[in-house]
């Protein structure tokens, strides 16, 4: 099952933190949902979407080193500008949504989306 | 063999123990490098998270430490030599979830302890050695043409 970002944004009600529209057509089968970075890096797989509600700079390196598809951060979280600017640089769309990330999840894997993970 | 003659790229980086601003950024100009290079993205994959692992180490550990990064035909180098506080026991440092990190580093994600078994599972080699109130010394190499078993690319879910 894919989904592209625009429809994650309909219906976990997304507000959209980066203006390049292109980057809504981006097919997304994986998600990995953590605050921990170090377990982003140990357990989760390449490319995939990060639900999160962590929003410092480390998890637009996290993002760079794991070929994120994108990352929602939940919980309302919204990160500084500079770090939205960043993300537009590099082509990674930045979301975030008032659910939290139980909730979250949940709408993901009730519409067919499924967990990016290595054990 | 000649190291020298068998070299394709080798960089030098200066990494600041501390600058939490630029934490990564070295680990992203190797990751753009190996790019340009055209190593498989699964090489590229498994060389970025260990240089990021041991570069946020550095960041949060130590004070100061050089990287040396390098290709040659058959692997990938990654060399890290810091001077700070070193590990006092090493085989305590290697298990899963033993981490001394402060509040402060966890609050940022990190910390949870999986940064050198990380690093030790995504490498072919691993050295490590370390000095109390001297600094570590930490050498990872892998392999270009060696299958990655323990890689997994994310799969289309149909």
């Amino acid at each position: 099952m894919k989904m592209t970002i625009e429809e994650i944004v309909k219906i976990l009600d997304c507000t959209k933190l980066t203006r390049d529209e292109d980057l809504l057509v981006r097919d997304i089968s994986l998600c990995f949902a953590s605050d921990l970075m170090s377990d982003v890096l140990r357990f989760g797989k390449a490319e995939t979407l990060l639900l999160t509600g962590i929003t410092n700079n480390q998890v637009l390196q996290v993002a760079e080193i794991m070929d994120l598809k994108g990352i929602i951060f939940v919980r309302g979280k919204k990160p500084d500008e500079n770090i939205i600017k960043k993300a537009e640089e590099r082509k990674l769309p930045l979301l975030t949504t008032n659910k939290s990330l139980f909730d979250t999840c949940g709408i993901l894997y009730q519409n067919g989306l499924r967990e990016g993970v290595k054990i | 063999m000649n190291n020298e003659q068998s070299l394709i790229y080798n960089q030098l980086f200066e990494i600041k123990g501390g600058n939490f601003i630029d934490a990564g950024s070295a680990s992203v100009n190797v990751k753009k490098t190996l790019k340009l290079i055209g190593i498989p993205s699964e090489i590229i994959y498994r060389v970025s998270i260990c240089c990021y692992e041991a570069e946020m180490n550095i960041i949060m550990y130590a004070y100061r430490a050089t990287l040396d990064f390098s290709i040659t035909p058959d692997k990938i180098v990654l060399k890290f030599n810091d001077e700070g506080p070193g590990i006092k026991d090493i085989e305590l440092a290697m298990k899963e979830g033993y981490s001394t990190a402060t509040s402060e580093m966890r609050e940022m994600g990190f910390g949870a302890g999986m940064g050198l078994p990380n690093i030790k599972m995504n490498s072919d080699e691993f050295y490590i050695e370390s000095e109390e109130n001297k600094g570590t010394n930490l050498f990872i190499g892998i392999f270009i043409d060696r299958k990655t078993d323990n890689h997994d690319k994310s799969e289309e879910i149909a």
